[in-house]
């Protein structure tokens, strides 16, 4: 009966509680909108560095993983070091840097990947195959650099390394044959990306024993953190950090971001309680006549606070469902500006919709919108009986 | 990479290279114009020595405000050398004579010579304020769903407030005060509410503005002004809010003188 009451009081007055509804929902999608930015950039970097199963990166000391031009010396030593370690599966050397291909009359610039495809870290194989081992002839492309150079699977394409602007001379160049379409998982959208082993590369850009990072995968999630101590220890020239740990520099970069949700979140629900306080407030007041006539023949004074507050999460709750359909539709928009920041992988997401999110932001608004029902609902328990009723009657 | 180390207590010598240090990586690191460091290429040959002979404070750029980098300046020769790549330079600037359009400048340059490319400076600010167009479009984006929320919300209050006043209006039909009387007053009430909730937003704004920009400013070592609340921004907001208050008042009060006065006094 209860919720019947609630709704029919709610219908006495279509346009204002239409146009309150409205409001509700515009704030409670902002609010949506700002709990799935609070988070969601940190949660989408984590599951892209975690993609591959990969749960350390080692850069050069002082930089973050291409971060910077730096790169680790004495490589091989560094990978057979690691690879030794009794609690690493895996360690998977990437070396990263410009290429060119030549085309008809000039040169195509490119961003190379060396690595070794048994531990590799970075890309996944969408057409064609992947680099067997030793296959120093073969050549990976993302779809971008496919499309700039007009080459499939199969083309054999001419790569320039250690390109000399000064004299405009290639100091290597090589013969590569397309062996497959990858995916290559950190690069920005568009970028025109190519993969090849990471020897070939070193001899390319002239980096012999060097590497940009070591992607390392951890036998068990439980030991990643006594690896990563170990390995601060034992490799103190370079920076060795786990998958966390990234997401916290990460965070640190993109503190704006989480104190603008943080800001505009609070806003959205200091508007979400002004409007249900507001309007319960003038609904209780019109209505007292009608309360102290309730309580005149005994409805008891909890039963009419229970009431205005049942108006407030009703008002609250619609709102909030209508809100949450606003709001991912919102964060989709806002998601695909924020992703067009140039250099940003294009498999990030600031606005991440997850149950938690949504769970989150509907309890957070449950509660704005009971609280906003507090003052109106004490408005209605001390209304004198007497004096309201001859003042209705006058 | 630059990695400065101090040598605490190292005397000023005329013969090292002389470096101007960043005045937040100084405060980092506790260094004082003499003071004597270790620098080097790369992390692990931090083999040369330099004496700080200045700290300087970087020109405020957004570009670098989320970035943990600090820099040190040398003498041209003197990082050529530590960085082992002589009579090399990454760059130049270059000054035109006044009346020169750069674009055409940048295009001879690039038709006479092979090995580098030249561009116009407002060619590579243009690419390099990329970030700075997305976050744009972005707070723009924030602003048309705030506005949204906000005239809303106004629409809302007003109608509240306007229908708050039945008794008093069906007081004045009672009595024989006409209906475009009770509708202008009702309106002119409306006008008050959102100029006086129009000043207050805009005063609110600048308060907001000055606590986000101490609160960044402190937070980045920076001078950048992070929030800018303009005559023109505060003239839109006063004008929307008028021109919804007023909207929605007008629409209120219309509704109010149309019905009966025994429905406005409860009694229909």
């Amino acid at each position: 009966m209860a919720p019947v009451w609630t709704l029919r009081n709610l219908g006495r007055r279509p346009l204002r509680t239409a146009l309150s509804l409205a409001g509700i929902a515009v704030a409670s999608a902002m609010l949506l909108d700002m709990v799935m930015l609070s988070g969601g950039i940190e949660r989408s970097f984590e599951r892209l560095l975690l993609g591959r199963g990969f749960q350390v990166r080692v850069s050069p000391k002082g930089a973050l993983p291409f971060d910077a031009e730096a790169s680790i010396a004495d490589a091989d030593q560094v990978v057979a070091r690691l690879r030794g370690d009794p609690d690493i599966a895996a360690a998977g050397p990437v070396l990263g840097g410009a290429l060119y291909a030549r085309t008809a009359d000039s040169l195509a610039t490119l961003f190379g990947y060396g690595i070794d495809p048994a531990a590799q870290s970075l890309y996944q194989v969408l057409s064609g195959r992947d680099l067997a081992p030793g296959d120093t002839l073969g050549i990976l492309l993302s779809a971008p650099a496919a499309a700039r150079l007009g080459a499939a699977p199969g083309d054999t394409l001419r790569i320039v390394g250690g390109l000399d602007p000064g004299i405009a001379t290639a100091a290597v160049e090589r013969r590569l044959v397309v062996r497959g379409m990858v995916r290559w998982l950190y690069d920005y959208r568009g970028q025109p990306s190519v993969g090849v082993l990471l020897p070939v590369m070193q001899r390319l850009v002239h980096a012999p024993d060097r590497v940009s990072l070591v992607a390392v995968r951890v036998r068990e999630d439980a030991a990643v953190p006594g690896v990563v101590a170990r390995l601060r220890a034992t490799e103190p020239r370079l920076e060795v950090n786990s998958v966390a740990q990234l997401v916290v520099h990460f965070r640190e970069r993109l503190v704006y971001f989480r104190q603008l949700s943080y800001i505009l979140g609070t806003v959205s629900l200091i508007v979400t309680v002004l409007l249900v306080a507001t309007l319960l407030t003038i609904t209780v007041s019109e209505r007292l006549g009608e309360i102290a006539t309730l309580r005149a023949v005994g409805v008891p004074r909890a039963r009419i606070v229970r009431q205005v507050l049942a108006e407030g999460l009703a008002l609250t709750s619609i709102g909030t469902v209508i809100g949450i359909g606003l709001g991912i539709a919102t964060a989709r928009r806002l998601d695909a500006i924020l992703t067009s920041f140039p250099g940003l992988p294009a498999a990030l997401s600031f606005f991440v919709p997850e149950p938690r999110s949504l769970a989150l932001a509907g309890a957070i608004l449950l509660v704005a919108g009971s609280v906003a029902g507090l003052y109106p609902a004490w408005l209605a328990a001390r209304a004198p009986i007497a004096a309201t009723l001859r003042a209705e009657a006058t | 990479m630059l990695l400065p180390f101090a040598v605490p207590g190292a005397r000023l010598s005329a013969q090292l290279p002389r470096i101007a240090v960043e005045r937040r990586l100084a405060s980092q690191l506790g260094l004082r114009v003499g003071d004597t460091l270790r620098i080097g290429a790369v992390p692990d040959s931090l083999r040369e020595r330099a004496v700080v002979a200045a700290v300087y404070e970087p020109r405020p750029d957004p570009a670098g405000v989320l970035r943990p980098d600090r820099y040190v300046r040398l003498h041209l020769p003197d990082l050529a050398a530590l960085l082992g790549a002589p009579d090399r330079v990454d760059r130049f600037g270059v000054a035109l004579v006044p009346g020169t359009d750069p674009a055409r400048a940048a295009e001879a340059l690039n038709r006479a010579a092979f090995g580098f490319r030249a561009f116009p400076s407002a060619a590579i600010a243009a690419e390099s304020s990329q970030t700075f167009l997305v976050v744009s479009r972005f707070h723009r984006a924030i602003g048309v769903i705030t506005v949204v929320a906000g005239a809303v919300f106004l629409l809302c209050i007003m109608l509240l407030k306007v229908e708050e006043r039945r008794l008093d209006a069906a007081v004045m039909r009672f009595v024989g005060v006409r209906r475009r009387t009770i509708f202008a007053a009702l309106l002119l009430e409306a006008c008050l509410v959102a100029g006086v909730g129009s000043v207050l937003g805009a005063g609110l704004a600048v308060a907001a503005g000055a606590a986000t920009n101490a609160y960044y400013q402190h937070l980045f070592q920076t001078r950048l002004v992070f929030s800018l609340v303009t005559p023109g921004i505060v003239g839109f907001s006063v004008a929307l809010s008028l021109a919804l208050g007023l909207g929605a008042g007008a629409l209120a009060a219309w509704r109010l003188v149309r019905t009966s006065p025994m429905t406005l006094w409860g009694r229909a």
